[in-house]
């Protein structure tokens, strides 16, 4: 209980010395701030403290906003931290058993993870006595905010807290846990539109973050004011058995993780045989009478000749090539690099499959009425789901490549060579890309095969290669140069992330909204129909498109740390 | 010849990492010796173009290296104090990457280079196996390979054997002298005096951002001759031979201390035998005076 304890404090501490958490409690509170005074409430008449505006607040809190990604960020590294900072070993040479470290880690995360989460409910709880014209308000509560708190977004945070704490204290990757961030809210929907046909309490038993608790009928928009200022939202048998099964497979994710979690190293290191390899090797080259293996001082100020026992080995001459063509030289072997780095990354082997299936999944299994043909309807469909998933991809990968040569420390090196910023910059760009087109066009082929399989014949490979060509690829190139351009200016990854899901975030409100525009919609969002993809008007809107991915870059060339002049 | 004039820097959280650094370095390997902390690292970064000084200049053979920062990569070789390599390629991958940044369009010259370098560094016989599993020193030694690729004139090595062991270093000794041409100005920056005393031609001792002096090693230890005594004497007796004695060093050996002192012309006591001076005492000594000083 102790070693618990004093894991749980350190926990707490490191991350009481961050910015993240500081951070996050003043955006809930101004989002708290927000939805009390400028919310639907005042204009509709309703009490901003009545227990359905409180219950309504909090249900959205829990899941907009980015919640859910925050919270994977802050429990996924906890353990991860240890061994990136090299700790691990300081910590698991004391007498400490895996479970108070595990529990200790877990609860401390979530301690402050909750901690944040609750200044929305706090904020909210200060501002009854804060005096807004025009606002309804009942008698100060206080138990609706707990209650709606702990049942809604502390349980439901508690399970996904605890299935990303496993993935990435089993993993140790960092880059894992972000990648399913970045998927998290266009998988959750996915899965949402998925199991629609599925009855409504069913989706409220397994809804991990209770989105699905009250249906539309139970209170909302279209109730009087004065019946909602009086409801009592209650939870039904299956709210309170959803959370029961939450708190279950929290649970289990425990149990899991410490069954699985190992204290050794995990990444396969050089091991002992390899430099006996090269010793004899390195015996020939030493000059110096080494007789005892541990040298007096002495013996290394005496002076070294070169190795009598090798010849020294000559490096033969190079022609250096200037200009032009070796700048294109030079990014095409920075784009080559780039890529196989990024085909290495492992987040990759669980975001490909999961990204392929989820955009093929309602062509594949559900009933396809064609519009035009089938060809346009399959190929409409999918470039529809993939956008979403390209839009976390890109923002996840490009911040990856951006920050990848800083993190590994190679930047040194790499920023000390002859070759222009141009070529560091738009390598990363080119090869976010690549792997954004390759998925693209695997996409495709299974979307092809799967119109194949279900006879929907037959396959019209122009509309594939129409829709992909003009709605996908340049919206794939503005998103990558957006990504670069933002890193470039914020330097600094996780504040890209942040800034660039909340613009992905509320331009989607925006287009959902009604208001859409091609001039801030370069992704054509629900703006566009086949027949569109062959007119004029449909050229000048990409080639706007390219220009803005033109000028995003232009402006990451500006601001980019590294200096050529 | 490499000049260096009054070169300051101070970063924005105040710390002034090179207060007026003037040096001139010749062809040859020169050796920048100074604690941990002295502005070694801030310099290099300065002459390989990553870090901006407030003020001052650095020419090579006339040519402006901070206005024209392209040409200075152009003939500059790096190795940084603390560096890492992209964990998942091979050395032979990484070292066709620089070289292709480097410029080194052709493909048969650039394949020979790297076949050359890796046989230099003695790490043709790990064709397939990843950056990440390598041990210290291999990675060392792939550093100075890729630090070697396009002859350049100009190699910067920052503390390049902290951490390694005894063999690597003197195999990294070896590199460093192969390395070493008669246009080629190498800068050993490091806090290990032994390094310098291999390597140098000549050598700078800098301290909180300033030289405090700039010779050959050998004109170093002659400041020296005669002045440097050597006693072994009982471990609880050291505080006392550090208050009479001016103590450069010492070291316990079986449970006994051997001290190093300082006595100009003078024999200290019946317990000392005169020494020969190294390298390590004129730079305790000098280091020692300026703390004593400030």
């Amino acid at each position: 209980m102790r070693t618990f304890a004093a894991v749980f404090w350190v926990e707490v501490l490191v991350n009481t010395k961050r910015v993240a958490p500081y951070a996050l409690m003043i955006l809930f509170a101004a989002n708290a701030i927000l939805w009390w005074g400028w919310g639907p409430a005042v204009g509709r008449g309703w009490a901003t403290n009545s227990d359905f505006y409180i219950y309504r607040n909090i249900s959205a809190f829990n899941f907009v906003l980015g919640l859910p990604v925050f919270t994977i960020i802050m429990m996924g590294d906890p353990v991860i931290r240890d061994f990136r900072l090299g700790v691990d070993p300081l910590i698991f040479s004391k007498p400490i058993g895996r479970a108070s470290y595990l529990l200790g880690k877990f609860f401390g995360a979530f301690f402050v993870l909750v901690c944040c989460q609750a200044v929305f409910a706090i904020t909210s709880f200060l501002l009854q006595w804060v005096p807004f014209s025009g606002m309804v308000k009942l008698p100060v509560q206080f138990l609706p905010f707990i209650k709606h708190f702990f049942f809604v977004v502390v349980v439901s945070h508690l399970v996904v807290g605890a299935s990303f704490f496993a993935i990435g204290t089993i993993t140790r990757n960092a880059k894992i846990i972000y990648g399913l961030a970045a998927c998290f809210y266009p998988a959750y929907a996915s899965v949402q539109l998925l199991l629609k046909g599925l009855p409504e309490n069913l989706l409220k038993l397994f809804d991990p973050i209770a989105f699905n608790f009250h249906s539309k009928g139970e209170g909302g928009w279209d109730q009087t004011a004065e019946f909602l200022n009086k409801q009592v939202v209650s939870y039904g048998p299956y709210a309170y058995a959803n959370r029961a099964l939450m708190l279950l497979y929290t649970a289990i994710f425990l149990f899991i993780v410490y069954r699985r979690f190992s204290t050794h190293e995990q990444t396969k290191l050089s091991t002992d045989h390899l430099t006996i390899l090269t010793l004899p090797r390195a015996a020939e080259t030493v000059p110096l009478g080494l007789e005892s293996a541990a040298p007096s001082y002495e013996v290394f100020d005496s002076p070294i000749e070169a190795s009598p026992a090798r010849n020294r080995i000559p490096l033969p001459s190079v022609t250096i090539t200037r200009g032009l063509r070796s700048t294109l030289s030079k990014i095409i072997a920075a784009v080559e690099t780039e890529f196989r780095l990024l085909r290495s990354e492992r987040s990759l082997i669980v975001l490909i499959p999961l990204v392929i299936l989820l955009s093929i999944f309602d062509l594949a299994f559900f009933q396809v009425e064609p519009e035009i043909s089938y060809s346009v309807t399959y190929a409409t469909g999918t470039s529809k789901y993939l956008l979403f998933f390209l839009v976390g991809l890109i923002i996840f990968f490009t911040g990856e490549t951006m920050h990848r040569d800083r993190e590994v420390r190679v930047r040194p090196i790499v920023w000390s060579m002859p070759a222009p910023n141009s070529v560091l910059l738009l390598s990363k760009c080119f090869a976010t890309s690549l792997l954004a087109f390759a998925l693209l066009a695997v996409v495709g082929l299974v979307a092809i095969v799967i119109q194949v399989f279900r006879g929907h014949t037959p396959v019209d490979f122009t509309a594939y290669v129409v829709i992909y060509g003009v709605v996908v690829a340049p919206s794939i190139v503005f998103m990558a140069s957006m990504v670069v351009g933002l890193n470039a200016l914020l330097r600094n990854k996780y504040a890209t992330y942040v800034i660039a899901v909340a613009i992905s975030a509320v331009l989607l409100y925006l287009y959902n909204t009604g208001h859409n525009h091609w001039s801030y919609n370069p992704l054509l969002y629900r703006l566009w129909t086949y027949p569109d993809l062959f007119t004029a008007n449909m050229l000048k809107l990409r080639l706007y498109c390219f220009a803005l991915a033109a000028g995003l870059l232009v402006l990451a060339h500006l601001v980019f740390e590294r200096k050529s002049k | 010849m490499l000049v260096i004039k009054d070169l300051t820097k101070t970063y924005s959280s105040g710390v002034r990492a090179l207060r007026g650094v003037s040096l001139e370095l010749p062809p040859g390997v020169f050796g920048l010796l100074g604690p941990n902390g002295s502005g070694k690292t801030t310099l290099m970064k300065i002459v390989a173009t990553l870090l901006e000084p407030d003020s001052g200049s650095i020419e090579m053979n006339g040519a402006d290296l901070l206005r024209r920062k392209d040409q200075t990569r152009q003939m500059l070789g790096y190795l940084p104090q603390d560096f890492g390599l992209y964990p998942t390629l091979t050395a032979r991958q990484m070292l066709d990457y620089f070289a292709k940044l480097k410029g080194i369009s052709n493909k048969s010259e650039r394949n020979a280079l790297i076949d050359a370098l890796l046989e230099r560094v003695n790490l043709s016989q790990e064709p397939t196996q990843p950056l990440g599993e390598f041990s210290g020193g291999m990675r060392q030694r792939l550093g100075i390979a890729q630090a070697l690729i396009g002859e350049p004139k100009l190699i910067i090595v920052d503390e390049p054997t902290a951490g390694l062991d005894p063999q690597e270093r003197v195999r990294f000794h070896n590199l460093i002298s192969e390395t070493a041409g008669e246009n080629t100005v190498v800068i050993l920056s490091t806090h290990i005096v032994s390094d310098v005393s291999n390597l140098c031609s000549r050598m700078a001792i800098i301290q909180k951002g300033t030289i405090l002096s700039s010779c050959t090693p050998r004109e170093a230890v002659e400041q020296l001759k005669d002045s440097v005594w050597e006693a072994t004497v009982p471990r609880e007796n050291l505080p006392v031979f550090k208050s009479r004695f001016k103590v450069i060093s010492s070291r316990m050996f079986d449970g006994q201390a051997r001290l190093r002192v300082i006595s100009k012309g003078q024999h200290p006591s019946e317990e000392f035998t005169q020494a020969t001076p190294i390298l390590e005492d004129y730079y305790l000594d000098f280091v020692n005076r300026q703390d004593l000083q400030n």
